[in-house]
């Protein structure tokens, strides 16, 4: 394999990588914020002033 | 019955998904000219185009919360939440693009960045939607949800320029490989690869823009009781 091809496939690996890097901490921001919500709901339901 | 439907669907998406990367780095070949980096192609066009049918979403969500947002309030909340939801999952898809598209171009072009048309007007729209979602995090206010709906619709302007950009402006960007001069197109080769991940984006967009959705509902309807339980108190 000679150099050019390498660092073409390290490349393509870091777009790859950078890719699911971005969905999946979108994902996880998603999750970590509806489960928030769901907290909050119930502490307004539990709680009304 | 509704949660079997979902869960039929998350399980179907992440199969495309993994159905998309095996046909895009196993099944589609080496580009001639380019060799391996150009299978980038395969995440980077996809990514692009749900980017833009989101940030169309978000044009509708905005109209339709401008034209209802007097007549039926319940309504424009809804069209404000799929505004929201569309303009925030737009930018993560476009935020791929921006970040894809420099890694493919240090290999195919020897820089990371150029300012031709393309690029440029995709910078632009990603900033503008940035700056959407910005305004919608710190402004506070009755007129919010106007401004926001007004930038949105603005936003979505700019989408047909960087659809044509690469058609209007000789571009480093290379020409449209779809519907492009005659004799643009693929290889046979590499056409199911790029609709298998073409399907595979879309629907894992389609999954967390109706996350998005859900949750912007449920933070409008805590707000809104919230509300109430003040006004009561």
């Amino acid at each position: 394999m000679d150099q050019a091809a390498i660092l073409d496939h390290q490349f393509l690996i870091a777009a790859y990588a950078v890719t699911w890097t971005i969905q999946l901490g979108y994902l996880a921001f998603l999750g970590i914020k509806w489960r928030t919500q769901k907290r909050e709901e119930a502490r307004v339901q539990r709680n009304p002033r | 019955m509704k949660k079997a439907a979902i869960g039929f669907f998350v399980v179907v998406t992440l199969a495309l998904m993994a159905w998309g990367f095996y046909q895009a780095i196993y099944v589609a070949p080496n580009d001639a000219m380019q060799g391996e980096i150009f299978r980038i192609f395969y995440y980077h066009v996809p990514s692009a185009s749900v980017a833009f049918l989101f940030f169309a979403v978000s044009l509708i969500g905005s109209i339709g919360f401008l034209a209802s947002r007097r007549g039926n309030p319940d309504r424009a909340q809804a069209f404000d939440a799929w505004a929201v939801a569309g303009a925030e999952v737009g930018v993560v898809f476009c935020t791929v693009v921006l970040a894809t598209g420099p890694l493919w171009a240090r290999r195919a072009w020897g820089i990371w960045w150029t300012w031709d048309a393309r690029l440029t007007t995709t910078l632009i729209l990603w900033l503008i939607y940035v700056s959407y979602l910005l305004l919608r995090r710190f402004a506070a206010g009755p007129q919010m949800q106007t401004l926001a709906a007004v930038l949105g619709i603005f936003g979505a302007l700019d989408v047909p320029i960087v659809y044509m950009s690469n058609r209007w402006w000789r571009t480093q960007h290379p020409a449209p490989v779809f519907g492009g001069a005659p004799g643009s197109g693929m290889d046979k080769s590499m056409v199911g690869a790029f609709l298998w991940n073409m399907l595979a984006w879309l629907c894992w967009g389609l999954l967390i823009l109706a996350l998005r959705y859900r949750v912007e509902r449920k933070s409008q309807l805590i707000e809104a009781e919230e509300a109430q339980q003040a006004l009561e108190a």
